[in-house]
């Protein structure tokens, strides 16, 4: 986990540097006093020198107890299958509504999703995407008139 | 109109059929999602603030805050049948209530939780209503400066609190206050930190980082360790849901110390739900004659860390409501829901909008009343749901998810952001770094700027206004003081933040 702590840190260490150089394109005061550049350029330095004391007290070897010693940042073998499943469905979800629409991403969503995750039932999966989709777009829609994403093809 | 007639109009208010038929919907609802592997109070109020958009403000916020300590509840159901806390709040409740579960006395364990919950939840709702306005009309003579300062203690609290060690915790915290500087600047108006992408102007709204830490991160965890079924599920009726007659006076001392320290706890912002339920179980644990039974399975194990919970739950709207400061994650969410429905928490409310915050005020006694009056029959029905197979469990939260992040601003960008930060989430919850004082720091940074530039403003720049004015410089010596004693590693400070040993 040290290495994964290290990484992390830095990580947000560089976030907080590009946040930097990007508000230090504000003004930093202007006639009615404090400008919009101030207070990102403050944060972005404090979140840099954090993460940047992190990392070098890891370094050290300060590492903090870890609370479980098998513990690895990335899913293991057996849960790699799933974790990666509701990774790609969700992408899938977010490219896919925009052009096929709410019912029927959500269909699909709702059909693949169950299946990756162990479902065998195919009555019970294609019932459950239907009532999914369908059933609660209705519900949404026309009960709380909620708008949903309706999609190139108008679905 | 003196305080009485504002109590009497509250609870006409929160009486009425439509606001009563809320109350309940909003409190079912709320256990349903607290008691759900994967969702606790902060994903269920986002998940669910959609269904509120088209309602009129009250019922609405009305709803939400039945949603709010229904999932508190809902999360109890979870750690004392599955040993499966909903959040941080119920982790306690696990020590015991999960071992009165094995022991098969799941049921008494649930009753005292509601009972506890609700004597809590009810005399902390009394004391908010005799405490509210005082302190509404203190809040209104408080200026920029004093309002910063108490943001800072906030933020402080929140950033030490939040976790087990300083820098992970602050780090976690610096990050949310820098999420919240893209978008508009809230004094000037123009877009800053948005690097050309036009969806970036509106700023990173809160629910797509809220579903994405919590939600999605938590199923994504909870998919490498998938829970084993319930072996104490077995409820039994409503006879079997109260303690013996010996259990009796233990339970009545723990509910009557776990109301005291949550509704203290609550007043102080930023102290978020955790720490009053450790606290009390610590307290329970010191004052037994018989400290090492804890863990083991005793009542007041679970009666106290759970009227606490409660207690703090009601108590913490005081400083939301007062002050507009929302002292944890949830509350967070649930100021996010105020704002959208055109209500801005704070002093000006109680002037404003007095239907709304004494309607609240008093839809909370009533939910605590109904929580109780339906959770015990209905505990049987619950523990029943917490066997619904994963597959199909997880893929219906995500749809909700989806349709929260979605519906707010209709943008599938936010959905995209909940990805990102789901995956954010998952990373930083394996390194064991705390990720609510990103969400809490993500809703204080626009009040903290305001409040930062106002009081520059007021001095011209000069920022000895800050000590020069008495409060403030108070304030801000509390602040500092808190930080200091938590970087040293000493003090109340850290050990509040330790949980306690089962």
């Amino acid at each position: 986990m040290k290495r994964a702590w290290q990484l992390t840190s830095l990580g947000f260490c560089a976030l907080a540097l590009v946040a930097l150089v990007e508000s230090l394109r504000y003004p930093m005061l202007d006639r009615l006093g404090p400008g919009p550049g101030l207070f990102p350029c403050l944060l972005a330095l404090a979140t840099a020198g954090v993460g940047l004391a992190l990392a070098v007290q890891v370094s050290l070897g300060r590492v903090p107890e870890a609370e479980d010693p098998e513990a690895r940042l990335l899913p293991s073998r057996e849960a790699r299958r799933p974790v990666l499943a509701v990774l790609v469905a969700l992408a899938g979800a977010t490219l896919l509504l925009g052009v096929l629409g709410f019912r029927l991403t959500m269909f699909l969503f709702l059909v693949g999703l169950p299946w990756a995750l162990g479902a065998r039932n195919p009555w019970a999966i294609v019932l459950f995407a239907l009532a999914g989709s369908v059933g609660l777009h209705w519900v949404l829609s026309t009960g709380l008139e909620l708008p949903l994403p309706a999609g190139r093809l108008g679905l | 109109m003196d305080i009485v007639q504002h109590w009497l109009h509250g609870f006409a208010v929160a009486t009425t059929p439509e606001n009563l038929l809320f109350v309940v919907i909003g409190s079912v609802l709320g256990t349903l999602v607290g008691l759900l592997p994967g969702l606790g109070p902060i994903e269920g109020t986002a998940i669910l603030i959609p269904l509120t958009y088209r309602m009129e403000p009250i019922p609405a916020l009305i709803m939400l805050a039945a949603i709010y300590y229904g999932a508190m509840y809902g999360g109890t159901i979870s750690s004392v049948l599955v040993n499966v806390p909903g959040e941080g709040v119920s982790v306690v409740t696990c020590f015991d209530g999960y071992q009165m579960a094995r022991q098969g006395r799941a049921g008494v364990a649930l009753g005292v939780a509601a009972i506890g919950s609700f004597v809590g939840g009810t005399i902390a709702t009394v004391a908010l209503m005799l405490v509210a306005l005082p302190l509404a009309r203190v809040a209104l003579a408080i200026g920029p400066p004093e309002m910063f300062a108490l943001l800072l203690i906030g933020f402080v609290l929140v950033a030490t609190l939040g976790g087990r060690r300083l820098l992970p915790s602050l780090l976690m915290a610096l990050v949310g206050l820098l999420l919240a500087m893209v978008g508009m600047d809230p004094v000037r108006g123009a877009p800053r930190l948005a690097f050309g992408v036009p969806e970036l102007y509106d700023g990173i709204g809160f629910i797509p980082v809220v579903m994405g830490l919590f939600g999605v991160a938590e199923i994504m965890l909870a998919l490498e360790h998938p829970t084993p079924p319930a072996p104490g599920a077995r409820v039994g009726g409503l006879r079997g849901m109260l303690p013996s007659r010996e259990e009796w006076p233990r339970v009545a001392g723990a509910i009557g110390r776990g109301t005291l320290l949550g509704f203290l706890l609550g007043l102080i912002p930023g102290i978020g739900a955790v720490i009053p339920t450790f606290a009390a179980y610590a307290l329970e644990k010191r004052l037994s004659r018989h400290p090492e039974r804890f863990g083991t399975g005793v009542v007041e194990g679970v009666a106290a860390p759970e009227t606490a919970n409660n207690a703090y739950a009601n108590a913490s709207m005081v400083p939301l409501l007062t002050l507009g400061v929302p002292g944890s994650p949830t509350l967070a969410v649930l100021m996010g829901a105020f704002i959208i429905h055109g209500v801005t928490p704070g002093a000006f409310l109680f002037r404003e909008r007095p239907d709304l915050v004494w309607g609240l005020i008093a839809s909370l006694y009533v939910g605590n009343l109904v929580l109780l009056v339906l959770n015990l029959p209905m505990v049987g029905l619950w523990a029943r749901l917490l066997e619904l197979p994963r597959a199909y469990l997880y893929p219906a939260i995500l749809l909700f998810a989806i349709i929260g992040c979605y519906s707010v601003r209709q943008s599938l960008f936010d959905v995209g952001l909940m990805l990102v930060f789901g995956v954010l989430g998952y990373l930083v919850r394996k390194l064991d770094w705390p990720v609510a004082p990103t969400v809490l720091a993500l809703i204080l940074a626009p009040l903290m700027e305001k409040a930062l530039r106002n009081s520059l403003e007021m001095s011209g720049g000069d920022a000895s206004i800050f000590v020069t004015r008495p409060i403030a410089a108070l304030l801000l010596g509390v602040a500092a003081v808190a930080l200091v004693l938590a970087a040293a590693g000493l003090g109340p400070i850290r050990r509040l933040g330790a949980p306690p040993e089962p």
